[in-house]
């Protein structure tokens, strides 16, 4: 007879078709970098690095998304370091190294040429690696000379170990001889600073002051718009590297419980989505959302709606993590799918979801996929972490442990 | 990149049908077809139907899923609960994905309450939408009971596809009679003649309008683009066009023409003037219209009509307004006259 709970081995699917699924060769544990190549021979190369040791990234063919091949798999040189994060441009692709702890290596950056997808060429190593860093968590790079990091560095002493990352800009227009630029940190986390430090969230929710995604679009290309973890959502004035300043910051925690991972402007319409991450298991940091956010004020964002969010009933105990995390960041590139209206992000064991923020102030979940269980999940459910959206409208989604890629299409 | 307003909503055929027109006989087979995975039917009364206990994979209070992935639902208290019902247990994998769904209504029922449902309740109409109506009509029976009860007429004037059921138990006058009969209620519809429960799932589907995106597809929903079926055949329907017919009934079909744009303004308030003057005799609008140069896609059931929808471009040269309207008792001169008159105020 039906069960009244829905079951985890349960494909779910609303306006989406699965393509194609790829298990990546036993390696499909995947972190939170995708990115779209556009070969010189023609071929659509997608880019997808790792969530641990021992792969570093993987290159599959996505040309006919029916039928995807890998075409280089790389490992990492030990199993204390992981990737995690990447980004493409051209034939440039720079791959974010963060090791499990701090005064280790390789911690930084690596700059590959990936004009043969099969032979990627290391060109430079930025190394970020000191006694209070732990590498590199997440890059940005859409221009083809500038990546942002959020990162440790060798000569910044956090007061709390969980405020090691920092924001940083990289000038890579010698692709060879990468050079700092700037930075910015919450103000007080810094051993040093005059500010006074900031009040942490409660204990179980208390995640760090430090920056996770630091995005920069060519729109606007003196701001970078950060998910500060618990710092909240902040706007920085770059426009002058060595002097950057805070424009906007709108923090939803406390009373939320913390973890705001990506600030996604949507230019013409003077909004922001900013997406929280989930990082506990069985609904344990339950809500966590995707806002809207009013930021016509710099000086006054004002929050307008949340997301639909998956039903808590339907998944919070289906396995593993439950609730909001990457969103497809409608890269300034051409082979990346960009909407103003059309948000597509990640949930964890909710799948991926797709939303039309027509109406900003009520926004409608439009469709979704949620694999059944991939084989040996260790979580027992499927953990959908990061997406990207080619201009195709094809959606390539991956699952943190095992499941490797799925690739969907949009009935919409 | 915007979403197209209709493509992602989960389509909805109402089967509707006189007594007798052999519906329960249609739904019965549909829920033993292969080809209705993925399919939720909607009907009153399951212990009607008669489903096998063997066919039944799992099952729970109002839904059992059927060994070929149908979904069978009876309805609650109300359709209306029943339809948000299905939609939010298929959101919390509670009950299996389903990608259409099939209604079936009572011999009875006028289906434009059913209609007005969909476009009135905001949960339903951001999830749902309607395909269209399919109307069964009993051969042998029709006519007598078109010249009898109010509901047959209704049921064929809101009709997208209209079947003959049980041609074999008639003869070829009498279905050319009927046929007739309902081409004077609605000339637009398509009529096809069937036999005992030999229809397909797909004949079911398809009816109206999927996209936003202008094509041949919007020619057909309306009206414009007789569909490759029905002109290949040639019989009944070609005869039932040129049939005089046998009564004046009441319900008519008229199609008007405007080839000046309207402002939204002018048209919703010429359309919202009919209404209040002549509201229940509205059965149902259907057109496409020239709002200040864009083509807009209008329907309506009664005094209800479904959000307009601006498609992308038009679906052909002609750029002028086309509005038909199932009627009763209402002249073209009259509605014309109201446009005009509504013209005359907004000037």
């Amino acid at each position: 007879m039906m069960t009244p709970k829905n079951r985890s081995t349960q494909t779910m699917a609303h306006n989406m078709t699965l393509l194609s699924h790829h298990e990546l060769d036993g390696f499909g544990g995947m972190g939170e970098g995708i990115a779209m190549q556009h070969a010189d021979d023609g071929r659509r190369i997608l880019w997808m690095a790792h969530e641990s040791a021992p792969k570093n990234f993987t290159g599959v063919d996505v040309t006919d998304p029916k039928n995807p091949r890998v075409v280089v798999q790389t490992e990492m040189p030990h199993m204390k370091v992981r990737s995690n994060s990447l980004d493409v441009v051209g034939n440039l692709m720079v791959v974010a190294n963060q090791t499990k702890d701090v005064n280790m290596k390789p911690a930084g950056f690596d700059v590959y040429d990936i004009s043969t997808p099969e032979h990627p060429k290391l060109l430079s190593h930025f190394d970020c690696s000191g006694p209070y860093s732990r590498g590199v968590h997440a890059v940005w790079f859409v221009d083809g000379k500038t990546v942002h990091i959020s990162s440790g560095a060798p000569d910044f002493q956090p007061h709390n170990p969980k405020d090691d990352q920092i924001y940083r800009i990289v000038d890579i227009s010698n692709p060879s001889k990468p050079v700092e630029t700037g930075r910015w940190w919450y103000p007080g986390t810094r051993v040093g600073d005059t500010a006074p430090q900031p009040p942490r969230l409660p204990a179980q929710f208390d995640t760090g002051f430090r920056a996770h995604n630091t995005n920069v679009f060519p729109q606007r290309p003196d701001r970078a718009y950060v998910g500060y973890i618990d710092g909240g959502a902040i706007v920085l004035d770059i426009s002058n590297p060595a002097d950057i300043k805070m424009v906007s910051h709108w923090n939803h925690s406390p009373p939320f419980n913390g973890f705001t991972h990506t600030v996604l402007p949507l230019f013409e319409r003077g909004l922001w989505v900013v997406s929280d991450e989930c990082v506990q298991d069985d609904g344990k940091d339950w809500p966590k959302l995707v806002w809207m956010v009013d930021a016509r004020s710099d000086a006054n964002p004002v929050p307008i709606s949340t997301f639909p969010a998956p039903p808590y009933d339907a998944f919070a105990k289906r396995g593993g993590r439950f609730g909001a995390h990457n969103l497809h960041e409608n890269l300034p590139l051409p082979v990346s799918f960009q909407s103003d209206t059309l948000i597509i992000g990640t949930f964890f064991n909710a799948g991926v979801r797709v939303y039309d923020t027509s109406n900003p102030y009520q926004v409608e979940e439009v469709a979704y996929f949620v694999p059944g269980t991939p084989r040996l999940a260790p979580a027992g459910a499927i953990q959908l972490n990061d997406v990207f959206v080619d201009d195709r409208r094809l959606v390539y989604t991956m699952d943190r442990f095992g499941g490797g890629l799925y690739i969907l299409e949009m009935n919409i | 990149m915007k979403r197209d307003p209709l493509a992602g909503k989960i389509p909805v055929t109402l089967i509707t049908g006189f007594l007798g027109s052999g519906k329960t006989t249609l739904i019965s087979r549909l829920l033993r077809h292969p080809d209705m995975d993925r399919v939720a039917v909607v009907i009153n009364e399951i212990g009607e139907i008669g489903i096998d206990n063997d066919l039944v994979k799992m099952s729970s209070e109002n839904v059992s899923l059927l060994a070929n992935g149908c979904l069978c639902c009876s309805v609650r208290t109300d359709l209306q609960e029943t339809l948000r019902a299905l939609f939010g247990e298929r959101r919390a994998g509670q009950i299996p994905d389903f990608d259409r769904v099939m209604i079936e209504t009572t011999g009875l029922a006028d289906p434009a309450p059913v209609i007005q449902t969909l476009a009135s309740d905001t949960m339903l109409g951001a999830h749902y939408r309607l395909d269209g109506v399919v109307t069964l009509v009993d051969a042998a029976n029709g006519l007598m009971q078109l010249a009898e009860n109010a509901e047959p007429e209704h049921q064929i004037a809101l009709a997208d596809r209209i079947f003959i059921t049980k041609c074999d138990l008639a003869s070829d006058g009498v279905v050319s009679d009927l046929t007739a009969a309902i081409r004077v209620i609605n000339p637009r519809a398509e009529i096809r003649r069937c036999s005992m429960g030999d229809l397909h799932p797909n004949d079911l589907i398809g009816l109206g309008l999927s996209s936003a995106r202008a094509g041949d597809d919007t020619l057909h929903f309306l009206g414009e683009l007789k569909p490759s079926a029905e002109n290949n055949k040639q019989g009944a329907s070609y005869l039932g066009d040129r049939l005089p017919a046998r009564h004046d009934p009441a319900v008519k079909t008229l199609s008007l023409r405007f080839d000046q744009p309207f402002t939204w303004a002018s048209f919703s308030a010429a359309i919202e003037l009919i209404i209040s003057l002549r509201g229940k005799d509205m059965l149902r609008v259907k057109g496409i219209v020239n709002v200040d140069g864009n083509p807009v896609v209008v329907q309506g059931v009664g005094h209800v009509f479904h959000p307009p929808l601006s498609l992308d471009r038009w679906p052909s040269d002609d750029t002028g307004s086309r509005i038909v309207f199932i009627t009763r008792n209402i002249e073209a001169s009259t509605l014309r006259a109201l446009f005009s008159a509504v013209e005359l105020m907004q000037t």
